[in-house]
């Protein structure tokens, strides 16, 4: 098994190399500028549906059709939106971050990085 | 119902999963395959035996049993457990992939350096696993008593023989199929009854189920959590449980590893959001059909029954027993694969540290290596298993919730802060270790041994009983707190490390083993 603490001097430098590029620091801006906010945003919209049922329960026991309530709805839509989020993510991170990524990749190979 | 048709169905479910095990034996061959199944199980496998795993008897029968009780605004539960992989995903999943490590405390020991982190890490792996494991022997113990009035040991007993005959076996090759299996046995065993039993609704042209308890409309969490005091606190404590306890858990992470990619990493998770989200649709059904047809439940029984009970309400006879032992199989398909799961991930943690870890490192040899893992499996199943035995009285969803509780509240603040922060140090990730296991684990002793419960006891009881909403905080912030006061014991090559995890694959891992 390898760990991160059994590799060359050589590649310490390289790895030292790498941290201290624009390009890396970019690419970890870019990561956390997404996540993070994300991160917020889905628990906020967790939690807020158990506010909504602790504390607004006639909003929650409207009925808007036969016996579905907005309850129900909105407890369906936690699902939907959970799965929703992680597509979204997988997405996001297929299409912006690994590009960046191959891009850094391949500067640190031709020793081209800025 | 009758006896027949569920042993016969149960039976079916213990021989299959000792058959695919012995099945993957003769696949695995290498200590790599035996730990993390040679890191080339596909994103579809992979998610399969995720959710195999993670879905445990408190997804397939108390999910119903809550929604019945207390009303479709619990779907926050359900929800809950789902939301945790998504935690794990967008803050841990693919640096940790990247960090080379097999088990938690490999990585708590390649980022912070230190075998001291590396030992309690070890040592808090081993006892979130235990506390995993007990409520699964049990919870089989009652399955077995439910289906065919046998005794609650020979069901422990069951399981514990099945588990460490398939783990043993074969390692996490084995297991990762087997796993994969039973997720499609528990979707099948559950989605079959539920269209069946949703076509005689329809035929019988009984009422739309009332959604509202007799009591009124629902009225959620805020009401009914269990009958708790407090109920607004325990559902918020639960929830942040959930969220950041999944990553800590030792059978959930392991499975990370597996994953030849971050990339693969990703995508496994998306499918297993996916697989879990579409597992819990069925339950709710189940809760909603069994209001109209079983109003009031027997005195003596428990809503985690419903499930079992259903069938035979609603078409008695034949059928109705079929479809019962159907769901009998089903949950226990997931008594077996949640325990198998922990089970690998624990034996590979006491064979690791304790057994021939050094001597391993030393020898590089890989058939004593396979030997000592049998060994651990051994350890890692009798322990719980005997502790079942005279802990036969406790909750079973408030030791599953604690074993959630204790890992966000010491593992997770090394897992993110570890991933996040450049600037952890290795005394303060000790201390927050330290501070946020003592309280934990001294709130689950307490609620275990009966000193506070979420009854009768006020305030202090409640917050002992449900820990994690303050314990949680209170470790991250003496992580955080105490790095910041010793930076002169924060790594050296931190800023290395936090490359190799945040850079992707090609640069990083190009020259790693696979």
């Amino acid at each position: 098994m390898s760990g991160p603490n059994d590799i060359s001097e050589e590649r310490a430098a390289r790895y030292l190399e790498v941290q201290n590029s624009q390009e890396f620091a970019a690419l970890r801006k870019k990561f956390r500028g997404f996540v993070f906010p994300m991160t917020g945003a889905f628990l906020a919209w967790y939690f807020l549906y158990v506010v909504l049922a602790t504390y607004a329960t006639d909003f929650m026991s409207q009925k808007l059709f036969g016996n579905i309530t907005v309850g129900l709805v909105l407890g369906l839509l936690q699902f939907v939106t959970t799965f929703a989020i992680t597509m979204y993510y997988a997405r996001w991170a297929d299409r912006e971050l690994d590009p960046a990524a191959e891009k850094l990749a391949e500067h640190m190979e031709r020793g081209t990085l800025q | 119902m009758s006896s027949s048709w569920g042993l016969l169905a149960i039976t079916l479910v213990c021989v299959v999963t000792v058959g695919v095990g012995a099945l993957g034996l003769r696949l695995s061959r290498t200590t790599s395959d035996f730990y993390v199944a040679g890191r080339t199980v596909t994103a579809g496998w992979n998610a399969s035996a995720i959710s195999g795993e993670y879905l445990s008897a408190a997804s397939f029968l108390g999910v119903a049993g809550i929604v019945y009780s207390l009303g479709t605004d619990m779907l926050w539960l359900p929800v809950g457990y789902t939301l945790g992989y998504l935690v794990l995903l967008v803050l841990v999943a693919a640096p940790l992939r990247r960090s080379g490590a097999y088990t938690i405390p490999d990585f708590a020991e390649a980022r912070l350096q230190s075998r001291q982190i590396r030992s309690v890490a070890s040592l808090l792996v081993i006892g979130i696993g235990w506390l995993y494991l007990l409520p699964q022997f049990q919870g089989a113990g009652l399955a077995l008593q439910t289906v065919t009035g046998a005794h609650p040991a020979v069901g422990n007993l069951v399981v514990a023989v099945v588990v460490l005959a398939s783990v043993a076996a074969g390692g996490m090759r084995s297991i990762t199929l087997v796993q994969a299996m039973q997720y499609w046995i528990k979707l099948v065993a559950i989605a079959v009854p539920v269209f069946v039993l949703l076509w005689i609704w329809l035929r019988q042209g009984q009422p739309l189920p009332a959604i509202s308890s007799p009591n009124g409309p629902f009225t959620g969490p805020g009401v009914g959590y269990a009958a708790r005091e407090h109920p607004v606190y325990a559902t918020y404590s639960t929830l942040l449980a959930l969220c950041f306890g999944t990553m800590g858990l030792p059978h959930v992470l392991v499975r990370f590893y597996t994953n030849p990619d971050g990339r693969a990493a990703r995508r496994t998770t998306a499918i297993v959001i996916g697989l879990i989200g579409l597992f819990y649709l069925f339950p709710p059904i189940i809760a909603m059909l069994a209001r109209t047809y079983l109003p009031a439940l027997p005195p003596g029984t428990r809503a985690d029954s419903i499930v079992l009970m259903l069938p035979g309400a609603m078409v008695p006879g034949t059928l109705g027993d079929l479809l019962s032992a159907i769901l009998a199989a089903g949950a226990f398909a997931a008594f077996l694969s949640t325990a198998s799961g922990l089970t690998v991930s624990v034996a590979g943690v006491i064979d690791q540290d304790l057994f021939s870890g050094r001597l391993n490192r030393r020898s590089g040899g890989d058939l004593p290596r396979t030997h000592s893992f049998r060994l651990a499996s051994a350890v890692a199943i009798l322990v719980p298993y005997a502790a079942s035995w005279f802990w036969a009285n406790v909750t079973l969803a408030d030791t599953v919730g604690m074993a959630f509780a204790v890992a966000a509240s010491t593992l997770s603040p090394v897992l993110v802060l570890g991933v996040w922060w450049r600037r952890l140090s290795v005394t303060g990730a000790m201390a927050g270790l330290a501070v946020g296991g003592a309280l934990a684990i001294g709130a689950t002793v307490a609620t275990v041994a009966g000193w506070a419960g979420s009854t009768g006891r006020g305030w202090a009881g409640t917050l002992l009983a449900q820990p994690a909403a303050w314990t949680m905080p209170i470790a991250f912030a003496t992580t955080v707190i105490v790095s910041l006061a010793t930076p002169a014991s924060v790594p050296k090559n931190a800023a290395r490390i936090l490359v190799r995890l945040h850079a992707p694959e090609e640069v990083a891992g190009r020259h790693t083993d696979a």
